[in-house]
């Protein structure tokens, strides 16, 4: 069986998959049990002031069946004393010495403030530290979590308070809620960050009650807005964790999270470059068991390629993701329909007549059977077709030998240009 | 017309002055497609004729880019 061990900064735990600082790592209680299940580490529920929390506090997205395709909540840092949870972090850790156990830790902007958290945390005996710069709801109304992580100055100054007092490693947790993660990510990294975790969650409102007009969830007839995760995130968040992996100037280890649902997910992540995944949702949808087929569908898969170790797949995918100007114009993909497994719903042709590029025409073949036929030429290979088709098999995209040499649009903008300093006049 | 034929046409164009030994002078794009200045000189009296042609598809685009990559290779 493949070595599932990986280490984060130095942080080591038996397994890649963590729990996520969230309402699954809100005590000791807890934490155990998911250990006692198997996770490999956990990223306690942040600490800070103890804070205040309001009734209703979750809301889900259900999309065309399928339960919690998004997850949206309102609820906020723990509500317990710091000394309460340092205590059970103590107890949990000594319990589990193999196990990581992380702080998520969360105070206002001041350096004292980070010095005193950080120093009494480190004597529970944790094995890390990861700085919450991105819950986006009710603690960044008072200037903490995302309004922090937002400034790259204020995550460069406090990363570095942080590691003024840190004798474990700081990882530094980013919020989405930003148009270039890759800036505070950055400002981490200067600020002495030894990993990033990426992402928190987005702004959400979950919905609007269109019978109440309340919005979803309500505290007595008002809302706020909340924090969106779950499988819906997934690419955004695969997305912030790629960008980070392939920029060279945040040369730290990520820590990946949002979204990831099961052991494909968690594999996505660390070929795009995470040295592990960090999960909440999931195992608020179906329990802290789902690390059981965590864990089983990352060995075999790992094994079936004779992967000796899981930290052999981190970053693999990176060299593969690049700037849209670095793709190559003249790769061409032509959809091909196999009539034989086509169950002539038409869909395909519907989508590409309405809303791509009309090149599925309807015909008859021979005895008079109707089928779908892709006009090659016409098809720009947008995937449509194959994306609304419902059936396995029924579309393939397949690649065409292109009779011109690939060129980026880079190259070409950079050719056109050079026309420039040898154009010929009269 | 598909724009498939749309583009057949306009490569037909292209490939009629590179065949009779015109070159990519200059390329103008904008709002309305890409204008490829051609220009062919007279080895006998040195006089340079242009023609511009006009070039509304994206495969088209792709198709001169490829034929100006060859000719600035050929040059190098």
């Amino acid at each position: 069986m493949a070595d599932l061990r990986t280490n984060l900064a130095g942080i080591t735990s038996p397994n890649p998959f963590w729990l996520a600082s969230a309402p699954p790592t809100n005590s000791g209680y807890q934490v155990q049990r998911a250990f006692e299940a198997g996770w490999g580490g956990a990223v306690w529920k942040t600490l800070g002031d103890p804070i205040l929390n309001v009734s209703s506090r979750y809301a889900a997205v259900h999309f065309n069946g399928q339960r919690v395709a998004g997850f949206n909540n309102i609820e906020l840092i723990t509500d317990r004393p710091l000394e309460v949870n340092l205590k059970e972090i103590y107890e949990t850790k000594k319990k589990f010495p193999n196990h990581a156990v992380v702080a998520s830790l969360m105070v206002e902007p001041n350096q004292e403030a980070w010095h005193e958290i950080v120093k009494k945390t480190e004597a529970a005996g944790v094995d890390g530290l990861e700085l919450n710069f991105g819950c986006p709801h009710g603690m960044a109304e008072r200037g903490m979590g995302s309004a922090s992580g937002q400034v790259p100055e204020l995550v460069e100054k406090q990363t570095y308070w942080a590691k003024e007092a840190a004798d474990t490693p700081v990882i530094v947790k980013l919020t989405p809620n930003i148009t270039d993660i890759t800036a505070t990510a950055e400002a981490a990294v200067r600020g002495g960050a030894d990993a990033v975790s990426m992402i928190n969650t987005i702004n959400s409102l979950a919905g609007v009650d269109i019978d109440t007009w309340l919005p979803v969830p309500h505290v007595g007839g008002k809302g706020a807005h909340g924090g969106y995760c779950g499988p819906a995130v997934k690419p955004i968040a695969l997305n912030m964790v790629s960008e980070c992996a392939r920029n060279n100037r945040i040369n730290v280890p990520i820590s990946g999270m949002g979204g990831v649902s099961n052991w494909q997910n968690a594999i996505e992540f660390m070929l795009m470059g995470a040295s592990n995944v960090q999960i909440c949702t999931a195992a608020m949808h179906h329990g802290f068991r789902i690390v059981e087929d965590l864990i089983d569908g990352l060995s075999t898969y790992l094994d079936e390629r004779g992967i000796l170790s899981v930290q052999d797949i981190i970053g693999k995918s990176v060299p593969t993701f690049s700037d849209w100007g670095n793709l190559d114009l003249n790769y061409k993909v032509v959809a091909r329909i196999n009539n034989e497994v086509c169950i002539n719903c038409n869909k395909c042709h519907i989508a590409c007549e309405d809303t791509s590029h009309q090149c599925i025409d309807m015909l008859n073949d021979p005895n008079g059977h109707a089928i779908l036929q892709v006009r090659e030429e016409d098809c720009v290979g947008c995937n449509l077709c194959s994306i609304v088709c419902p059936v396995d098999g029924a579309i393939d995209m397949v690649e065409l030998k292109s009779d011109l040499p690939p060129m980026t649009w880079n190259e070409r903008q950079s050719l056109i240009g050079s026309l420039k300093d040898r154009k010929v006049t009269k | 017309m598909r724009e498939h034929q749309q583009y057949l046409i306009e490569r037909e164009k292209i490939d009629y002055f590179i065949g009779r030994g015109y070159r990519i002078n200059g390329i103008t794009e904008n709002l309305s497609g890409a204008f490829i200045e051609f220009n062919l000189k007279d080895v006998k009296t040195d006089e340079i004729s242009n023609e511009t042609l006009h070039i509304q598809t994206a495969n088209g685009r792709k198709y001169f880019s490829a034929l100006l990559l060859k000719q600035i290779q050929s040059v190098t």
